[in-house]
């Protein structure tokens, strides 16, 4: 069957476009990082600095032993994280705080880390 | 009007935009556009439930999007959308302009050296399955430049890669896509299925090999009655050289 020579511009349009929207169905975590148990609201953010698993390690670090958090999940390819909390415990006020505070390094200078571009 | 300049057109705004995001504009990091990443990104998925290093669902959903568009229509996304083949194109052409006469392994050293590819596959998939983590981004063309030779590159090393493809891409045309690059070798499988292809009406065609000259991959279109190669991509340059009218045309067959 003989097809007109515009025809493969168009349907490499087409996946392209068709796999972006497609991205929808294949959400998983860079890292998945559960503390507490139980419900709690969420906190969306887009966070400046969180753009590897290193990266996304080193930051749900910096919530180790913060009371209220439950759960981190970063993803790392859209710089974003979602935190499940406790809104007795924290707000989301303190969780900004926490990864925009400045960060020693090893050489004694401090350094900051992470910013939050956006919050939900 | 020529593909060409439809194709040139769409490669362009591909460019346009992974440059566009590598420069810190919007919020997709230009590594999550990268279907290969959705390879990589298979074990730690399988495994762990979780996406390795930078990669995320945007590698997945257009490794599938792209997997499905080889079947239909060959590699039509390395000439059609692909920035790094774009800019092998063009250095092709540079260096086309500058030495008149394309440097062109022998056969069987081309042959040999297309199987680089695999091996380049092989080895980015097993350091990036047993690390976790994108190792091989220091020696990744898409990557260096795109980063700047930035966060996890290899230094020198890296300066080096990048010298050596765009040396190799000036005097061998398309260069990395067709002895190095790992997707093409991923593709290979599913372009040898790809419905839509090149054919060529025997009884018209002259056998001036001006598909060939045209040919990205050096394709010898003037002695196929059909275009099954695995490195073909649609690109149709062929088919805006050939001087015979109705010679070259793209059908759906198998």
């Amino acid at each position: 069957m003989k097809i007109p020579k515009y025809f493969v511009p168009l349907i490499v349009l087409i996946a392209l476009v068709g796999g972006y929207f497609l991205r929808t169905a294949f959400t998983q975590p860079t890292t998945n990082v559960v503390v507490g148990s139980g419900e709690g609201m969420t906190l969306d953010c887009i966070v400046d600095g969180v753009k590897c698993r290193g990266t996304a390690e080193f930051f749900t670090s910096l919530y180790k032993d913060k009371p209220g958090i439950k759960r981190i999940e970063t993803f790392a390819s859209d710089h974003r994280v979602v935190f499940t909390f406790d809104p007795e415990l924290i707000t989301p006020m303190r969780i900004r705080n926490i990864m925009e505070a400045q960060i020693s390094l090893e050489d004694g200078t401090t350094v900051q880390a992470f910013k939050c571009v956006s919050m939900e | 009007m020529k593909t060409r300049y439809i194709r040139y057109a769409l490669l362009t705004v591909s460019l346009g935009l992974v440059t566009y995001l590598a420069l810190g504009f919007g919020v997709q990091s230009f590594e999550a556009f990268c279907p290969f990443g959705g390879m990589e990104s298979l074990w730690g998925l399988f495994r762990a439930g979780e996406f390795s290093c930078a990669l995320g669902p945007l590698n997945l959903s257009m490794l599938v999007a792209v997997l499905l568009l080889t079947l239909l229509a060959k590699k039509s996304f390395c000439g059609w959308a692909c920035p790094i083949g774009f800019l092998g194109e063009l250095c092709g052409h540079a260096g086309g302009v500058v030495n008149k006469k394309k440097l062109r392994p022998g056969e069987r050293l081309d042959t040999a050296l297309r199987m680089l590819r695999y091996v380049v596959l092989v080895v980015a998939l097993v350091f990036t399955y047993k690390a976790g983590e994108l190792i091989l981004r220091g020696y990744d063309p898409f990557y260096l430049i795109f980063s700047g030779v930035g966060h996890g590159t290899a230094g020198v090393f890296s300066y080096a890669t990048l010298a050596i493809l765009v040396i190799g891409a000036f005097a061998v045309p398309m260069f990395f896509c067709r002895y190095l690059c790992p997707l093409g070798a991923v593709l290979d499988p599913f372009s040898r299925l790809g419905v839509v292809k090149i054919y060529r009406d025997e009884s018209k065609c002259t056998n001036c090999a001006s598909c060939q000259t045209a040919c990205p991959h050096d394709i010898p279109v003037h002695s196929l009655s059909r275009v099954r190669r695995r490195d073909c991509t649609n690109c149709l340059e062929c088919v805006d050289a050939c001087p015979e009218e109705g010679v070259l045309s793209i059908r759906a067959g198998l």
